[in-house]
């Protein structure tokens, strides 16, 4: 039984543009007399969640899940095909854009609550739920324009979170509020999947998609590349994303600089094999200096897809640091256990003299760990163990 | 395990104990065969009752019978939200100052003090045997009604841009709320009214009973002109630069600061063409003369209403899908 289906569904936005032609201090005297641009946000996309079903959808910036969330919360229409739903569907999403300034925290909650499709009798019956949850009790009687920003944000999530819908859609709202109520927040989402409510989940962040969905989908340039298992839409996905970026060329003005970064490539013992969790890793990094440099220190950084640092490899440890000659060489870091979870990484890597950097190149490279060794959690760590008694 | 009666209880109470858990059991494996029929509890949530999905269908937009009839009933589903609404917009209209409620009075009553000045005292307008103030004080009230209604509800869409971009919910409801708001302003008006026919000692006869069927076609064609205009708002913002231009002239087209029978005779069908001018005539008619409604003009505004009604609503759904984009 499908609890959700697409069938061929389109969505075509038309966008004014403004010239460019005249200059900025003669603005134009209006732009609604052209003829405005045709963009395919979603070309014939067709999908069923089944129910109780955790459905993910990938794709790059641009690829058509923020329009896909518009048509299933009806903000806005698909141009052709239709979409069908079955039971209450709701998005978590900025629920704290509703509220009015005016209105207490206890009159928002009404106000939201019915715009989002409750009865005034279910919302009465949950309003404490609600302010507990957010953890604004003692405001709950002061107009929300006194709120902090986080108590608002905060009590519009719950809002939203107590709607109790058959099917979920997540927007990569997990980046609301401290730490204390993300820990809520997924607390909620992991009891709503065992309590059997569907769940469409659309992000960035595969990890997530990896832990959370039953199947999941690909956009690209809003069409459908393929739906399956997370682990083949993720590696698909990662695979695109890799195509005509793999390895990074460095050549540019290599001239002006006393050393710089050529190259950086990653590879298992073995050539033809992906990098893997849990076994062996190299990583090259070749450079080119003009000069003898002295207390020379190679950097590689590895990051997140959300930006944040995940490891370092560096030879800032070496006693006594190193010194190149000129010419060009190569450094090669050997991990015996790579310990990073399978993902797309990005890289930066930089050469530093005597404390000072000599060339650095920023995410200049991608790095592709392939499931290896399953374990939960961020990290892979290796341990041998032993029984006593 | 299954817990052992405790001593003293005949068997009834062991038995209670394993239906619950048998019933927790069939619960479970019901739960496996048809989800969606099964009570499940949360935590947070709390209980829900099991009632069977209904599928909804979203289909391109389009100007249809099928809009309509599924708008009217998805709007039906949010009555909740449009009482809420409603109220809330009068709370918040006058926070924060000082006269509070005296304001929506304080309004048509200064406006009947000015135009007193002028029409009775400067320029010298007939009005068919009733004190002035009063006559003008009728016919301000459905106008005030009506223009207040129209142009507060063609900015509400736009005024809250986040409300169309981040959520869902049936678009009327927003023009609709400041209709019904405009609607509690004009009855609190109406009280008024009354205070100043007694002051006037002009008799209040049953007739005056006809004023509701006259205002519900007047809150009509307002709700009407509200949503189709609204709707061009949200697209082109002119409606909202030269409305207010033509509400002030507007009120001239309706027999407002002067009576009907200033209009010479061979216009005056054109001119009770008009829903608003027409039901202004009838509402004074009736309120004040006592008198019966003249009934072929009610039923005409009274369809012409109607049409404008059913049209505005079907252009307006069919238009409010792509809102979002466009505003």
């Amino acid at each position: 039984m499908f609890d959700l289906q697409l069938d061929h569904v389109s969505k075509r936005y038309l966008i004014q543009y403004s010239s460019h032609s005249r200059s900025p201090r003669w603005p134009e005297f209006t732009s609604l007399y052209k003829k405005p641009k045709e963009m395919w946000a979603l070309r014939d996309v067709s999908f069923e969640v089944a129910e109780g079903e955790s459905f993910g959808i990938v794709g790059h910036n641009g690829a058509g899940k923020t329009t896909i969330l518009k048509l299933l919360s009806r903000i806005s229409a698909p141009t052709s095909g239709e979409i069908r739903i079955r039971g209450r569907l709701s998005a978590l999403v900025e629920v704290s854009s509703g509220f009015h300034p005016e209105l207490t925290g206890r009159e928002n909650i009404f106000l939201n609550g019915s715009m989002l499709g409750m009865s005034r009798s279910e919302i009465a019956r949950k309003v404490e739920s609600i302010v507990e949850f957010a953890s604004v009790q003692e405001f709950i009687d002061v107009p929300v324009k006194r709120y902090s920003s986080g108590m608002y944000v905060r009590l519009g999530f719950s809002i939203a979170a107590h709607l109790d819908p058959d099917i979920l859609l997540l927007d990569e709202v997990l980046a609301v509020g401290d730490i204390v109520f993300q820990a809520k927040c997924l607390d909620l989402i992991n009891q709503l999947r065992a309590a059997g409510r569907t769940i469409v989940l659309i992000s960035h962040d595969v990890g997530a998609i990896q832990r959370l969905c039953d199947r999941a989908m690909l956009l690209h340039h809003g069409r459908v590349i393929t739906i399956g298992t997370p682990t083949d839409v993720i590696d698909r996905y990662q695979r695109m994303a890799l195509d005509g970026e793999d390895g990074y060329h460095v050549e540019r003005d290599a001239g002006q600089k006393s050393a710089s970064c050529l190259h950086i490539s990653f590879a298992a013992a073995d050539q033809e094999e992906p990098v893997r969790t849990g076994y062996p890793m190299f990583a090259r990094l070749r450079f080119r200096a003009s000069e003898v440099l002295e207390n020379v220190v190679f950097n590689v950084l590895i990051y997140w897809p959300s930006g944040y640092v995940c490891a370092q490899l560096t030879t800032a440890l070496a006693d006594p640091l190193l010194r190149i000659e000129p010419g060009s060489g190569e450094v090669e870091f050997c991990c015996p256990v790579l310990e990073i979870q399978p993902g797309l990484y990005r890289v930066d890597i930089s050469i530093e003299s005597n404390g000072n950097c000599i060339d650095r190149q920023q995410r200049c490279a991608l790095l592709r760990v392939d499931p290896g060794k399953v374990v939960f959690g961020d990290f892979y760590i290796d341990a041998v163990w032993r029984i006593h008694g | 395990m299954e817990p052992l009666p405790p001593a003293g209880t005949d068997g009834s109470e062991s038995l209670k104990v394993r239906d619950r858990s048998s019933a927790a059991k069939e619960r479970h494996s019901a739960r496996a065969i048809a989800p969606s029929l099964v009570d499940r509890e949360h935590p947070l949530l709390g209980s829900r009752i099991a009632v069977p999905r209904s599928v909804s269908v979203i289909r391109p937009p389009s100007f249809s019978l099928r809009t309509i009839v599924s708008g009217m009933t998805t709007l039906f589903g949010y009555r909740d939200l449009l009482c809420t609404l409603t109220f809330f917009r009068l709370a918040i209209r006058y926070k924060q100052s000082l006269l509070g409620w005296i304001w929506a009075a304080l309004q048509p009553l200064s406006l009947m003090i000015i135009y007193t000045f002028i029409f009775s005292r400067v320029a010298r307008v007939t009005s068919e045997g009733i004190p002035y103030p009063l006559f003008v004080f009728s016919g301000l009230l459905p106008w005030i009604f009506f223009a207040s209604a129209v142009s507060n509800a063609i900015n509400g869409l736009i005024h809250y841009p986040a409300l169309l971009t981040k959520m869902y919910f049936p678009r009327e409801i927003i023009p609709l709320s400041y209709v019904l708001a405009a609607l509690v302003d004009f009855a609190i008006a109406c009280v008024i009214l009354t205070g100043l026919m007694m002051y006037y000692r002009v008799p209040l006869s049953w007739n005056a009973l006809y004023a509701l069927p006259i205002v519900a076609t007047l809150s009509a064609f307002t709700v009407a002109i509200s949503m189709f205009l609204s709707s061009i708002q949200v697209r082109f913002r002119d409606v909202g630069v030269g409305l207010p231009l033509l509400l002030q002239v507007g009120v001239f087209a309706a027999p407002v600061v002067y009576p009907l029978s200033a209009v010479p005779s061979r216009f005056q069908r054109l001119y009770l063409l008009n829903p608003v001018a027409s039901l202004i005539e009838n509402f004074r008619r009736v309120v004040l003369h006592g008198s019966g409604p003249d009934v072929g003009v009610l039923i005409t505004s009274g369809s012409i209403s109607l049409c404008c009604l059913v049209l505005a609503y079907g252009y307006f759904k069919a238009t409010e899908a792509t809102m979002a984009d466009m505003i």
